[in-house]
C-alpha cells in the first residue's frame, strides 16, 4: 500500500479519481504523486481501495456537512474514520458547505425528516455560520486520525442573510477554527465571476499561507451563471491565479479534478506539466 | 435571517425544485421561514438543482459522451436537468441504480419534454438515441445474437408465405440529422451546430455476431423492417405496407436488399427471439 511521502518538500501533484485516471496512471506511473479519492466513492465501492497499490490516496469528503446544522450520522463518521486510518491519508479535504438541513413542510407543526442531499451547498456567509463551523469542527476533529482541511464552496447565487463575501467568510473560518485551507481555484474563480468581483484582487484577501491543497478544474458559463465543470480542463486564467497563489503559499499538494468524464490523456498530461512548472 | 432556516429552505428547494415556482408565485411560505423573498434567487436555485442532478448523471457520460458534449456546447444541460429535476421531484421518481436504466428514464423524459421544432432539441433527441442504441447493442450478450451467427442462406424463390426474420438485433430510429455530422461539428473550433444539415435519415442499428453496424435505409426499407417480427408472412407484411395480397415488386425488392446486406433472413420458418425496437 502506497502512502504520500512529503520528505522531499515539494508540492505533490495528484489527480482526482475518475474515468480514465487509473488507465493513465497505469500507463505513466510517474505522472502523479497521488490519487484523490472521494470518501463517498470508497463507501459505495470499497474495492476502489486497491487503487492504493498503484498510488497513494488523499481522502476527499462531502459528507460531514461542516457548515450545517444537521450532523452526519455516527455510521458515516465511523466509516470516514475507518477510511482515514486505512488509507493513511495525510488529511481529509472536506467542503466548507452543508449537505443536510432541517426538513421543512409547508404545513405547520408537521414532523419532517432532515433533507439529505448528494451535493454540497454553499452556506450562509455570516458570523453565525462561522460559529457553526467552529462548533462542528470541534466535535469532528477528535474522531479522525488525520486533520480536516476545508474547501471553499462555489457560489452560484446570493445566499440569504449573508453578511460578508466568500473570501471574508473563508478567512474568518480559517482563523477562528485554526484550520488548513483546501483552495479550490475553480470554485474561487466561479464565485468571483458570479458575484462580480475581481478574482485576482479577491485572492489577496484569502489566508494563502494556510493553503494545504489546491484544486484545479474547469468551469462553464451557462444560463447566465458560471458553473463548476470537471469535464473540461481549467482555463488559462486559472493557471495565472495559481501563479499568484504560489507567490504567497507553498501548498503540500495540488489536485487536478478532471473527473466527470474521461478527459483526453494528452490534455491531462500537458496540464500536469504546466502545473508542475508553476509549482517548481 | 437565521442560517439554520436559510439552509433548510435552500436544501428543500434543491431536493424539491417543483416547489420553487409555487414559492415564486406565493412568497408567504418563505416569509413564514423568516426569509425575505427578495433576498432569494429562486430561478438560480432551480438551475442549481439542475446542476446537482446533472452531476448525479455523470455515470451516463461513458455511454453518451457526445450527448453530454452537445448539451454543454448548446447550453442545454442546465435547462434539461433543471426540468428533469422538477419532473422527478413532482412525480416522486427515484433515480435508477444503473446507468443503463438512468439513460432510459432520461430518454423517456426527453421524449415528452423536448420541442423538436427547436433545432438544438432535435439534435439532442437524435444524438442521445444514437448513442444509446450503440451502447445497448454493444452491451447485449453474445447469447442474444449467437443464434444468428450463420451466413445468410442462399436465395431461393421468395413466396408470399415466406416468413422473413431479422438476423441479430436491430434498433430503428428516424432522425433529422446525421449523427456523424453532429459529431464532426462538436469537435470543430468553434462548433457550428447551426451548419449541421437538417435531413431525414432512417437508421438501422444492427448487431450481428460481435459487430455493430449502422445501416442508412430508405424510408420503405425502414418501415418494412419495422414490421418484421419473425412471425408475419411476406404477404401479410405487404398488406400492412398498403399493398394487395400479392407482394409488390418494390416490397420484394426492399426485402431482398435487406437480405443482401445480411440483416434479414427471408426464408426462415421459425420465430427468432430478435430484439427489434424502434422509435420515430
Amino acid at each position: 500500500m502506497k502512502t504520500l511521502d512529503f520528505s522531499h518538500n515539494a508540492t505533490a501533484l495528484g489527480l482526482a479519481h475518475g474515468p480514465g485516471v487509473l488507465d493513465l496512471v497505469d500507463r505513466d506511473p510517474g505522472c502523479v504523486d497521488y490519487i484523490e479519492m472521494p470518501f463517498e466513492q470508497l463507501r459505495h465501492n470499497p474495492s476502489l481501495g486497491s487503487v492504493q497499490e498503484i498510488a497513494p490516496i488523499v481522502l476527499h469528503c462531502a459528507s460531514m456537512s461542516v457548515a450545517g446544522f444537521i450532523p452526519p450520522s455516527q455510521q458515516t463518521i465511523d466509516e470516514i474514520s475507518l477510511e482515514t486510518s486505512r488509507t493513511q491519508t495525510p488529511w481529509i479535504g472536506e467542503h466548507l458547505a452543508f449537505v443536510s438541513a432541517d426538513g421543512i413542510h409547508e404545513e405547520a407543526d408537521r414532523d419532517t425528516a432532515p433533507t439529505n442531499l448528494t451535493y454540497t451547498i454553499c452556506p450562509q456567509l455570516s458570523e453565525e455560520a462561522v460559529e457553526r463551523v467552529s462548533m462542528n469542527l470541534e466535535s469532528l476533529r477528535p474522531k479522525f486520525s488525520a486533520p480536516i482541511i476545508l474547501e471553499n464552496s462555489p457560489q452560484y447565487f446570493p445566499i440569504p442573510g449573508s453578511t460578508m463575501s466568500m473570501s471574508d467568510f473563508v478567512a474568518m473560518v480559517v482563523f477562528r477554527c485554526d484550520v488548513g485551507l483546501l483552495l479550490d481555484l475553480s470554485h474561487f474563480m466561479i464565485t468571483s465571476m458570479n458575484t462580480g468581483v475581481d478574482s485576482s484582487q479577491e485572492l489577496e484577501k484569502l489566508p494563502l499561507e494556510r493553503v494545504v491543497e489546491i484544486h484545479l478544474s474547469g468551469m462553464k458559463l451557462a444560463d447566465g451563471i458560471v458553473w463548476d465543470d470537471h469535464s473540461v480542463p481549467a482555463p488559462p486564467e486559472m493557471f495565472d491565479l495559481l501563479e499568484q497563489v504560489m507567490r504567497r503559499s507553498r501548498p503540500r499538494a495540488l489536485t487536478m479534478e478532471y473527473n466527470w468524464e474521461a478527459v483526453p490523456h494528452n490534455v491531462i498530461l500537458s496540464h500536469l506539466e504546466r502545473a508542475r512548472n508553476i509549482l517548481a | 435571517m437565521n442560517a439554520r432556516n436559510v439552509h433548510a429552505v435552500l436544501a428543500a428547494g434543491v431536493q424539491h425544485p417543483n416547489l420553487l415556482s409555487k414559492w415564486q408565485g406565493d412568497p408567504a411560505f418563505l416569509r413564514s421561514q423568516g426569509i425575505a423573498p427578495e433576498t432569494i434567487d429562486l430561478t438560480a436555485l432551480r438551475k442549481f438543482a439542475g446542476l446537482t442532478v446533472k452531476v448525479r448523471h455523470n455515470g451516463l457520460r461513458f455511454d453518451l459522451p457526445l450527448t453530454f458534449r452537445l448539451m454543454s456546447l448548446a447550453e442545454l444541460d442546465i435547462g434539461v436537468f433543471s426540468a428533469y429535476a422538477i419532473h422527478c421531484a413532482a412525480t416522486g421518481h427515484h433515480y435508477a441504480k444503473t446507468s443503463e436504466e438512468r439513460t432510459c428514464d432520461l430518454i423517456s423524459f426527453l421524449e415528452r419534454w423536448l420541442d423538436l421544432n427547436q433545432r438544438n432539441h432535435s439534435l439532442l433527441w437524435d444524438m442521445i438515441r444514437h448513442e444509446q442504441a450503440l451502447a445497448q447493442l454493444k452491451r447485449s450478450t453474445a447469447e442474444n445474437s449467437a443464434s444468428f451467427l450463420g451466413n445468410p442462406r442462399p436465395p431461393r424463390i421468395l413466396r408470399g408465405s415466406s416468413i422473413p426474420q431479422v438476423r441479430g438485433q436491430v434498433i430503428l430510429h428516424r432522425m433529422q440529422c446525421d449523427p456523424g455530422a453532429v459529431r464532426a461539428a462538436l469537435f470543430q473550433r468553434p462548433p457550428r451546430l447551426d451548419q449541421i444539415p437538417e435531413e431525414i435519415h432512417f437508421y438501422c442499428y444492427w448487431r450481428v455476431a460481435d459487430e455493430v453496424h449502422i445501416l442508412n435505409l430508405d424510408e420503405f426499407g425502414y418501415y418494412a423492417l419495422k414490421l418484421i417480427d419473425g412471425i408475419t408472412s411476406v404477404a401479410k407484411l405487404n398488406r400492412r405496407m398498403g399493398g394487395g395480397s400479392r407482394p409488390t415488386k418494390a416490397f420484394i425488392g426492399a426485402l431482398q436488399q435487406l437480405a443482401a446486406v445480411g440483416v434479414l433472413d427471408l426464408y426462415g420458418t421459425t420465430s427468432p427471439q430478435a430484439i427489434c425496437t424502434s422509435s420515430s
